[in-house]
């Protein structure tokens, strides 16, 4: 059943058996996946399940210890994390991770800028007024037009983790990895935030890795349940919620 | 090449690794603190100085070289709790780079203070009388006096290793330089164990400074010159790793002897050649793990 | 929400208008500076040592204050400077223009060396990877007896009159060393103004803020450091011949590593990371120097005493705390 919805849809980015050890403890094993382009899939999966691993190879933050990673039918395991933004991966973190002493404004034009100019060091920075005003219009998109003077680490927490998506979708990514978008939120930012991701995954293809599985069941084309470091099941929000093995390890606990 | 006999050889080896056997200790004491307190001690070469020339006055009014063995350290070690206790602490959370910048300043005034003291220019030290002379040991006569550094330093980490190994505070301490997170969770009072591991890592450097005084004799600046050498010692070995300081010690206290016998200007220079390569080759160090750093 | 964000901002951009005036011509204020110091200054070599320390300075704040680290072994960028300018001039008879060159040429190719070897090492190793490595330089030109004259230092280096299209400038006048050294210092200070305020400052500071980040975002990181620690060298070599001109010889201890703590010392006293904390460091600084050392020999004593006050009270050094008090 999976097989036949991978040929009828294009695969964008594909893991061969991919595993990742930290000295004796195996934090992933052999993890084979496809993610269609266009779609939202999620990868779910309880505490320690591996899936920030299996994030972190998806975005090239460390290399697999086995296995390969591909995007766009190219082989791009082992490649330093700048090159898989140059190619049109972006992600969030699970951490709030921006630069805190820049405006928000500064923050996604920097991000931006990354496509642009990297190395140079004499035309003066205010010139490149694309980038401001493609700046200014993700700021919109993201909810933080009003806060674009303000110095970043004095965003309140949801503020900063849309400014983190809109440094994402400042390289213009056609693959967008989200790790936890909602993690800390109050229901009210949590809701916002997903309305957002809805939005997004409209023009891009989304992969986003959550813990609360009830959340992404709306929204998800397709979810990965990852237990123990290994792939527990896959398959449509439908199918998983009726999926026996996840019932066991997943619904039976108590969702916090 | 007639000179360069097998025996000379093996005299030069032994001669660089009482050398090595300075750096070791020197060089445990910044691992120590630093894998503990991530604090890279710039004061660690003026707390060495130091240590000689209190070894200097001790025996000027009356002290002899033995209870200078003892007494040193313990001096050079409460002086050291106390530099913890009064200019580090403040620091801590506050970046890393603060403490080292902290105890660059603190160098500068020790260093001064025994200018102050003792006047600008170095004294000899003498060895003391029961270890002049050389012995025979096997390939040669070797000098007794760095024999003695040798089994010294042998001596200080062997109750080093049991300390670290068979108490409970060891433990801690270990647990610690692995995470200090551990430490935090198993309820110990962090801030006391970062203030003991100081006082032992200066008095290790005071008793450091006190071995190499006469081999050398004493200037206020001879902590410098060391200092920068140790830092290849702890970039060879690897950050905060103990074994590595002390293999990476006499590493470079036998290359550096041995290119003082067959290439005597490049002597120096050779050391820092030897870190280069480690950092090409394995920029962690022999010991240290990948991504510490980060 | 946005009553709150205005009620943040409304006294701020009242007080903070002429810090943003000053930024905003950072450059031209500091030539004015310059331009009528030596009016102030009672001794001109003072005042020479003051644009030349602020330059080197300048050059180190860009490593330590914009790209966040800590290099301990800046000494030997300084250093080779003065020696390559001093070596043109006295072994290799070159004019006084190519022998800066040589300088500013000697401080990115030794910046490019220690880089490439300190920058595979991350955070607090980068101090003493620098450290020791400029401690190698100085024992390799300590050794090179007969390019740099060793233990003695390098002497001779004797320019009187500089030649400037047909112009003959009489070097030995205080007056005029000081203005002709000014000029470079300055042209210097616009430059750095221009790194700054370009597409590589904002990824110079984005590194410095969140190296992750950076990365994430599509920067090598590695090379923007590389890249920052050699424009760096270009300015500390810059500083190094014009002293190397100023004193006339280069001694061995412009490579010790007391060198390469001065400047240290410099930049956290006059405010890291911020343009005017570098020349603002080195004038009181050194003016402070030659006051102390009127009344006790023991300058180091009183130096150290500082800047652990520094390090203690006032991290953010002179200028850097004035704007913090300003934005408040």
């Amino acid at each position: 059943m999976s097989a036949a919805e991978g040929q009828s849809k294009e695969i964008i980015l594909r893991t061969r058996g991919v595993g990742k050890t930290f000295g004796k403890f195996v934090a992933l094993n052999n993890i084979s996946a496809e993610f269609s382009r266009g779609a939202i899939t999620s990868i779910i999966g309880p505490n320690g399940a591996g899936k920030s691993t299996y994030f972190n190879l998806l975005c090239g933050a460390f290399p697999p210890t086995k296995g390969s990673v591909e995007f766009e039918g190219k082989d791009v395991t082992g490649l330093p994390q700048h090159r898989f933004a140059h190619m049109g991966i972006a992600k969030s973190f699970q951490i709030t991770s921006v630069f805190p002493q820049l405006t928000t404004r500064e923050n996604i034009r920097v991000g931006l800028q990354a496509l642009v100019s990297r190395y140079d060091i004499w035309r003066p920075r205010a010139r490149l007024t694309e980038l401001v005003e493609r700046a200014d219009e993700l700021l919109a998109l993201v909810g933080l037009w009003e806060s674009r003077e303000r110095a970043a680490k004095t965003l309140a927490h949801g503020e900063q983790r849309a400014l983190e998506i809109g440094m994402a979708l400042a390289s213009q990514p056609r693959l967008l990895l989200l790790d936890e978008p909602t993690a800390g939120m109050s229901p009210e930012e949590t809701r916002t935030m997903m309305d957002l991701i809805v939005k997004l995954a409209k023009e891009r293809t989304v992969i986003l890795v959550e813990h609360k599985m009830k959340l992404v069941l709306g929204i998800s084309d397709r979810i990965l349940v990852l237990h123990h470091g290994e792939l527990l099941a896959e398959g449509t929000p439908q199918e998983v919620r009726q999926n026996e093995a996840v019932k066991r390890v997943y619904l039976g606990q108590r969702e916090h | 090449m007639a000179g360069l006999s097998f025996d000379l050889i093996a005299l030069q080896l032994f001669a660089g690794l009482a050398l090595g056997a300075i750096y070791v200790l020197f060089a445990i004491g910044l691992s120590l603190i630093f894998g503990m307190l991530t604090v890279v001690n710039f004061a660690h070469g003026a707390f060495y100085m130091v240590g000689a020339y209190v070894g200097l006055y001790l025996i000027s009014i009356g002290g002899n070289f033995w209870i200078c063995l003892v007494a040193v350290p313990i001096l050079i070690g409460l002086f050291g709790l106390a530099v913890e206790r009064v200019l580090i602490r403040p620091l801590y959370g506050r970046g890393i780079d603060y403490p080292l910048l902290l105890t660059f300043g603190l160098s500068y005034v020790m260093v001064e203070c025994v200018r102050i003291a003792f006047g600008k220019t170095g004294y000899p030290f003498d060895t003391p009388e029961v270890l002049q002379g050389a012995v025979n040991i096997g390939v040669g006569y070797f000098p007794l006096y760095r024999l003695f550094v040798i089994g010294a330093t042998a001596v200080v980490l062997l109750a080093l290793w049991l300390f670290l190994e068979k108490t409970s505070f060891g433990l801690i301490i270990r647990a610690g330089a692995r995470d200090p997170q551990i430490v935090r969770v198993l309820g110990v009072d962090v801030s006391r164990v970062w203030l003991i591991v100081f006082g032992i890592g200066t008095a290790i450097a005071g008793f450091a400074g006190l071995l190499a005084a006469p081999l050398q004799g004493v200037i206020p600046e001879m902590g410098g010159t060391i200092l920068a050498e140790a830092f290849v010692v702890t970039v060879v070995g690897g950050m905060g790793s103990i074994g590595g300081a002390v293999l990476a010690g006499l590493l470079v206290g036998v290359v550096v002897s041995m290119t003082s016998l067959f290439a005597p200007e490049m002597a120096k220079v050779s050391i820092f050649a030897l870190m280069a390569i480690v950092l090409i080759v394995r920029p962690q160090g022999f010991f240290g793990r990948a991504g510490l750093m980060s | 929400m946005t009553d709150a964000t205005e009620s943040i901002k409304e006294p701020r951009t009242a007080t903070v208008s002429w810090y943003e005036f000053a930024t905003r011509h950072r450059a031209s204020i500091v030539a004015a500076v310059i331009l009528v110091f030596p009016l102030v200054m009672p001794f001109t070599a003072l005042a020479v040592n003051i644009l030349i320390y602020g330059l080197y300075a300048l050059g180190f704040n860009l490593v330590f204050g914009y790209l966040g680290l800590l290099s301990f072994g800046h000494a030997a960028l300084f250093g080779t400077g003065a020696y390559l300018c001093g070596i043109a001039i006295v072994h290799f008879g070159w004019p006084w223009y190519a022998a800066i060159a040589a300088g500013v040429a000697g401080g990115l190719l030794m910046a490019l060396l220690i880089g490439v070897l300190a920058i595979r090492t991350r955070g607090i190793y980068f101090a003493m990877v620098t450290m020791a490595l400029s401690q190698c330089v100085y024992y390799l030109f300590y050794q090179a007896v007969d390019l740099t004259g060793g233990e003695n230092g390098l002497r001779g280096i004797n320019v009187r009159t500089i030649d400037l299209f047909g112009l003959r400038i009489d070097f030995i006048n205080p007056m005029i060393r000081y203005y002709v050294i000014a000029a470079f210092v300055i042209a210097a200070f616009f430059v750095m103004s221009r790194i700054l305020a370009s597409p590589f400052g904002a990824v110079i500071e984005a590194v410095r803020e969140n190296e992750t980040r950076a990365r994430a975002s599509g920067y090598d990181v590695t090379k923007t450091r590389l890249l920052t620690f050699v424009l760096s060298g270009g300015f500390c070599g810059l500083a190094g011949a014009l002293q190397a001109l100023h004193l006339s010889i280069v001694p061995i201890e412009i490579l010790h590593y007391e060198t390469s703590g001065l400047v240290v010392m410099i930049a956290l006293l006059g405010g890291m990371g911020t343009f005017f904390g570098p020349m603002i460091g080195a004038a009181v600084f050194l003016v402070l120097e030659n006051v102390v050392s009127v009344w006790t020999v023991h300058w180091q004593l009183i130096v150290g005493a500082i800047f652990i006050a520094c390090v203690l009270f006032f991290p953010a050094g002179i200028w850097g705390t004035l704007i913090a008090r300003s934005r408040r």
